[in-house]
């Protein structure tokens, strides 16, 4: 019985299936609401507004911040938080009927520990951050989105993120493989 | 017709509903094709697991055909969508960070908030890492407006910077997601797979 | 190759191939002919020249008069907080409103009365725009020539007529005073009236990214 839904966590849908239905969200998403989807939006919105509630002073004359703070409508309630929480949802709902929402563990390469491997996902994230500032969006909000619309920045940001990674994945192969 | 909701289509009270079904359905696909496992995201780079490559380029491909179609239809105007501006120095700075941050933490941020739902702790802590980015980001503000702000060409499209017509494009773009499909089932063919 | 694949790929290359051949058009709601054909035929698209000289005179911020002539004949005579928009000028060269005009026309809430010399030229321009997809657009019937000959010098009603039409001389003299018609009082060339358009708003834009 446990080598029975052993298989079935590691049992994921068609990838191509997968890419059709995320394309066609895609597209939905844009007929809707005339914007792509988005992830680390609503990573900035928390940062805003924890600045915002922890030094509001601060938080309003910061050169970056400052910039999406307005009178009218609190950091949170923007269109990639909402989602975003879906996202959880969705994903929750997703692994709970494969099996795959299990108590928390780190999942790493046999050769690693998982203490590298959690200090490595910390910087990688930290890096995703930053650059996601700069790219003014990540992989979904940028790269998908951008690439679907035609943006130039979002082709961009597609080539030079999975170009990059390629580039520097020899340094970092004991990571993974 | 669309974008429904600026053009009165649908009462913008419902943004936010939209927003969380949208996000469903986002994280639902997302971690159903196998996105909250960091070592299958990894694997498009060392050739182990293209799952990343095949969702990603399938799900642009799609879209970007189907709006060619929709806008055919007069069901979208093309003109009313959100174009990324595109800042030249900012998004080739950026794109290398994230190309980095990729490899080293084996998530983006949608997919690191797919594996929080399931139970990975390094996806929590990819997580972490992104707020404490962006917080690093936005203190250092002053001295990175510059790169920021940088190559600033506005909200230009493909189209326009390679003067062809967005058929073309999609074509050639179709051309290539099937070229880079077959490709990759070569390089899975030679790379040794591990066990995730 | 298993053949499930092969069938997806050549859907996908035929319908990126079906790309190619789709004209790149700027996006238009047109109106289909036969409902284009059932607004023409509907008289409540003409409106008369007391009708449009009340609302001029009562400053009715909802409706907005739209002179059809050219700039020429729009300077040597124009009725008071009209705008002149040329029928030569209406569409520019992809089929479509012109720009300059597009903060005008089809604005939510908005009515707009077209008006030249005769009928001619404001129907054109009625059709044109309807056919657009742009709402709540009349003509003012008799164009210049009826208001001249309503407004301007409007003539008494035979001594039997009905107490309305006196009611309606009593108003035209008025207007045409107003307007500076052939009125006893002489009053200012161009009306007091400033011209305020309304202008439309620009269309909602959309934030995004992440």
């Amino acid at each position: 019985m446990q080598t029975n839904t052993e298989d079935r966590s590691k049992r994921y849908i068609n990838p191509y299936f997968g890419g059709v239905l995320l394309g066609l969200l895609l597209l939905f998403t844009i007929f809707i609401t005339g914007r792509g989807l988005g992830a680390s939006g609503a990573v900035k919105s928390s940062v805003v507004a924890t600045v915002d509630r922890v030094a509001p002073s601060y938080a309003v004359k910061q050169d970056y911040l400052k910039k999406f703070i307005s009178d009218t409508q609190r950091p949170m309630n923007n269109w990639l938080v909402f989602e975003t929480i879906g996202i959880f949802a969705g994903a929750f709902l997703s692994g709970l009927f494969a099996g795959r929402v299990k108590k928390f563990r780190v999942e790493h390469s046999p050769k690693i520990t998982p203490k590298t491997r959690l200090i490595y996902a910390t910087l990688g994230g930290m890096l995703f951050g930053i650059g996601s500032q700069f790219g003014r969006g990540c992989t979904s909000g940028a790269a998908l989105s951008g690439t679907a619309t035609m943006a130039t920045a979002g082709f961009l940001a597609m080539i030079l993120i999975f170009g990059s990674g390629y580039m520097f994945a020899y340094f970092f192969r004991k990571l993974w493989i | 017709m669309g974008p429904l909701i600026a053009n009165g289509y649908i009462d913008p009270a419902w943004n936010n509903v939209i927003a969380l079904l949208v996000g469903i359905a986002f994280g639902y696909i997302l971690e159903a094709s196998g996105f909250s496992s960091s070592r299958k995201l990894a694997g498009v780079f060392y050739g182990y697991d293209f799952v990343v490559l095949r969702v990603f380029m399938t799900a642009v491909m799609v879209a970007m055909v189907g709006l060619v179609y929709f806008n055919y239809m007069g069901w979208i105007d093309l003109s009313q969508i959100f174009i990324l501006p595109t800042y030249m120095t900012s998004v080739i700075v950026g794109g290398v960070i994230m190309g980095l941050g990729f490899v080293m933490g084996g998530f983006c941020p949608g997919t690191s908030f797919t594996g929080v739902a399931v139970g990975k702790l390094d996806a929590l802590f990819f997580s972490i890492g992104l707020y404490l980015g962006i917080f690093i980001f936005s203190l250092a503000f002053p001295w990175l407006e510059k790169i920021y702000y940088g190559g600033d060409l506005g909200p230009i499209t493909l189209m326009e910077s390679l003067g062809i017509s967005r058929g073309l494009f999609t074509f050639l773009f179709v051309l290539a997601t099937l070229g880079a499909f077959w490709v990759a089932s070569m390089v899975k063919k030679r790379v040794k797979d591990i066990e995730i | 190759m298993n053949k499930t694949y092969f069938f997806l790929i050549v859907i996908v290359v035929l319908l990126g191939a079906g790309a190619l051949f789709i004209p790149e058009e700027r996006f238009t709601e047109e109106l289909p002919p036969d409902q284009l054909f059932l607004k023409m035929n509907d008289p409540s698209r003409f409106v008369t020249t007391d009708q449009v000289a009340r609302a001029i005179i009562d400053g009715d911020p909802n409706i907005l008069i739209v002179d059809t002539r050219s700039a020429d004949q729009y300077e040597a005579f124009n009725l008071p907080g009209s705008v002149n928009i040329p029928l030569e000028e209406l569409i520019d060269s992809t089929g479509n409103i012109d720009e300059r005009w597009e903060d005008y026309l089809g604005i939510e809430g908005m009515y707009i009365a077209f008006y030249s010399n005769g009928d001619v030229c404001a129907d054109q321009a009625w059709v044109l725009c309807t056919r657009l997809g742009i709402n709540d657009l009349f003509v003012m019937r008799g164009g210049l020539n009826r208001w001249v000959e309503t407004i301007l010098k409007p003539s008494p009603p035979e001594q039997t007529a009905p107490g309305e039409e006196f009611a309606l001389y009593d108003f035209r003299k008025g207007a045409s005073m107003y307007f500076g018609g052939g009125g006893a009082i002489e009053v200012e060339e161009q009306s007091a009236v400033p011209v305020t358009p309304v202008r439309k708003k620009k269309k909602q834009v959309i934030s995004g990214g992440c």
